[in-house]
């Protein structure tokens, strides 16, 4: 490979020097104000928003520091120095969470300088992971890789990363503003769960238009986004999100938090409405000053290290005699890889959900092995999908087999993608302040239960997604079968809710009835797959079942006497 | 501190808590300033605690600890242990991490 390489990683984009000085003045300003802290120079009301600007919270055991990865992208690089981070300032792992970034669960204020700057020498930081700001822009764990991408979301998702940081005027939002941008006709992004969802594909010249969602999100009041703009020309892209940013800012609620994101308030303007004050806006701005010409788009693209897409003609011929020779290979092939626009490559899916383990965290062996196995397999690019899992993006058909038995060997080799073991799960009472009950546990139970690989085959496609609280960081609304913890005078229950989905066919879970105890959940989950098994037809998945009989056929499932 | 974890009954007792500010971690009101170990908290009357938590508020630096909240305690438990899981889980680790726990005190549930 090339030398510049080195200055262009793959599927990244090459920070500059502007970047780089930035990120360093900043960490050198939260030293020094940890330094006031500690010495009592600063209470601890002036210092919050402080340590949260720089992704500190104060969690249930310690701080936990929130870690950007722009859009799920990063590199070896940054792989390894997180596994130095959690084996170092941490109790050896992270979590990787449903936002594309990781968390640290166990990190001292003391050590927090210290650990940002050593994330500043990898060109990461911790910048926007919390307050009213725009967050990290989310992206498609294939960008760039999948066989059904129109566009490389990528290079918009760094333009709005580049747009959205330190926005002067967006600073101090009403709340928090997540925006997903997908180049796929297949939704792997949630675009309607999001304040924005930009879905790109190429308009009549060629040149990239969008599809603009607002408005939707999970949280105490699930609403699905919608759709105020077809075909967005993408000279136009930034003057418009920021005319819909602007009129949120101006009309959005301040006064209660819990009514302050936007789609509160495009459901109160009504979307007419709210659509005709962003025209206003977008009309009176001066659409020169933000335009995104041509050649600025590809500026950001050169900036994007390209793999060396170069593979033998019988790359895929060896696939498939690989699979053929190894019964628990073509397993992990069918579940865990998706097909690539090259047909010498494929995209691999590395599960973080071993069966009755913790959904989304790692140790930093297992990172520090996934950062070897990117460079050896994948052009040292690694992704973090939003089901909290992780992406080896161009992997050849030829050495998909080595790599899979390196994964298997070090227990990341688990074939549930997309099946009842691949549950979205958030960190729950375990880990977090906010927390009504635990996640993991029940995440960890029910991976346990349906560990069977023919069993989970067999029962399908399933999306199980657990929240502790309604906050929804788990996305339960979102899930074909959605569990939230609630709690009942300090002890766990849990709710369940049927029908849900992210994707095309997006849909918010529906309420089946009263919450369950803690040790009954589990039981009931089990029966309610007991009976769709019942009652699919064949090749039907959950979600089409449900849909097909609703949740009448599933409800004495789950209450039945025990 | 939010006070959904603050609230208790009249009758029963309580012990005190918060986080160290150095490394957040969590700590117990004891006889001789700040431990964490819940074992050797100082156990109130929840009759007293209110006053105790004031107190325990001017007294302590405020470099030291941040949050301080009173916990209720389960009173059919044998050794000090907090009624709502939610406390549990802050006195005696994490419960998918038993190897967590900051001391020999019994686990979650
Ligand atoms: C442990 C510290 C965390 C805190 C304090 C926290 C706090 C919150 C709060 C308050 C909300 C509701 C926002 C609203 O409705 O306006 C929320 C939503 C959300 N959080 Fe978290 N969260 C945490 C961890 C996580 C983790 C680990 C993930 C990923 C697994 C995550 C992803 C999300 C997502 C996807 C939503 C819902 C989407 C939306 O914003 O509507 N959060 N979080
Ligand atoms: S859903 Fe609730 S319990 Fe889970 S991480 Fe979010 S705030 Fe915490």
């Amino acid at each position: 490979m090339s030398t510049d390489t080195v200055t262009r990683p793959v599927g990244r984009y090459a920070y500059d020097e502007v970047d780089r000085t930035f990120v360093s003045q900043r960490v050198a300003q939260f030293r020094e104000q940890v330094g006031r802290r500690v010495a009592g120079d600063l209470t601890e009301d002036e210092f919050k928003p402080l340590r949260l600007m720089n992704g500190l919270y104060l969690q249930l055991h310690a701080y936990m520091l929130r870690v950007a990865v722009p859009y799920g992208m990063m590199g070896s690089d940054q792989m390894r120095e997180l596994a130095h981070i959690a084996r170092t300032y941490d109790r050896d792992y992270g979590h990787f969470t449903t936002r594309q970034n990781i968390q640290f669960n166990w990190i001292r204020l003391e050590d927090t300088p210290d650990i940002l700057e050593r994330l500043a020498g990898v060109n990461m930081h911790a910048i926007q992971t919390s307050g009213n700001c725009i967050r990290n822009v989310t992206c498609d764990e294939f960008a760039g890789a999948a066989a059904d991408e129109l566009l490389d979301p990528r290079i918009h998702a760094e333009i709005l990363r580049q747009w959205s940081t330190l926005h002067p005027e967006f600073s101090f939002l009403p709340r928090k503003f997540k925006i997903a941008i997908s180049g796929s006709p297949h939704d792997r992004v949630a675009a309607r769960f999001h304040d924005i969802g930009l879905v790109a594909h190429p308009g009549p010249d060629g040149r990239p238009v969008f599809d603009v969602f607002v408005g939707g999100g999970l949280g105490r009041t699930p609403i699905i986004g919608v759709k105020l703009r077809d075909n967005l020309p993408e000279e136009d892209l930034l003057a418009y999100l920021e005319a819909v940013v602007r009129v949120y800012n101006a009309y959005g609620r301040r006064d209660n938090m819990y009514k302050a994101r936007i789609k509160i308030l495009v459901q109160a303007l009504g979307v007419e409405q709210f659509r005709e004050k962003v025209d206003a806006e977008f009309a009176q701005m001066n659409r020169a000053d933000y335009r995104l010409e041509p050649a600025i788009v590809e500026g950001i693209r050169a900036r994007f290290g390209i793999p060396d897409l170069d593979a033998p003609a019988d790359a895929a011929q060896k696939l498939e005699a690989d699979r053929k020779a190894d019964a628990r290979f073509d397993r992990w092939v069918r579940t865990n890889t998706h097909t690539h626009r090259h047909e010498g490559f494929i995209s691999a899916v590395v599960s973080i959900k071993p069966d009755g383990g913790i959904p989304g965290d790692v140790t930093a062996d297992q990172m520090d092995l996934i950062a070897d196995l990117a460079d050896a397999f994948s052009f040292g690019e690694i992704r973090v999908t939003h089901m909290q899992n992780v992406v080896l993006g161009h992997v050849r058909k030829d050495r998909l087999r080595d790599l899979w038995l390196r994964l298997d060997g070090a227990g990341l080799g688990t074939p549930n993608i997309g099946l009842v073991g691949d549950i979205i799960a958030c960190p729950g009472l375990d880990y977090c302040a906010l927390a009504n009950a635990r996640s993991i546990p029940i995440a960890q139970k029910l991976s346990a239960r349906f560990a069977n690989p023919e069993l989970q085959e067999n029962i399908g496609n399933l999306r199980i997604n657990i929240s502790g609280c309604i906050n929804a960081c788990g996305h339960h609304h979102a899930g074909h079968i959605g569990i939230l913890g609630v709690d009942k005078r300090g002890e766990e229950f849990f709710q369940l809710t049927l029908g849900g989905s992210a994707e095309n066919d997006v849909a918010i879970g529906q309420i089946i009835g009263p919450a369950l105890p803690e040790d009954e959940t589990v039981d009931a989950i089990a029966r309610l797959i007991d009976t769709y098994l019942v009652l699919r037809h064949e090749g039907e998945a959950f979600i089409e079942t449900y849909r097909r009989l609703g949740a009448a056929s599933f409800k004495d499932a789950v209450y039945a006497p025990a | 501190m939010d006070v959904r974890n603050n609230r208790r009954d009249m009758t029963g007792a309580s012990v005190i808590t918060a986080n160290r500010l150095l490394d957040g971690r969590i700590v117990w009101l004891a006889p001789q300033g700040w431990s964490e170990a819940i074992s050797q908290a100082r156990v109130f009357d929840n009759a007293a605690v209110e006053d105790a938590i004031k107190q325990a508020k001017a007294a302590a630096d405020a470099r030291t600890v941040v949050g301080i909240y009173g916990v209720q305690l389960d009173p059919d438990a044998t050794q000090i242990t907090p009624l709502t899981v939610r406390e549990r889980i802050r006195a005696f680790g994490p419960s998918v991490h038993p190897d967590f726990a900051p001391v020999e005190t019994p686990h979650v549930h």
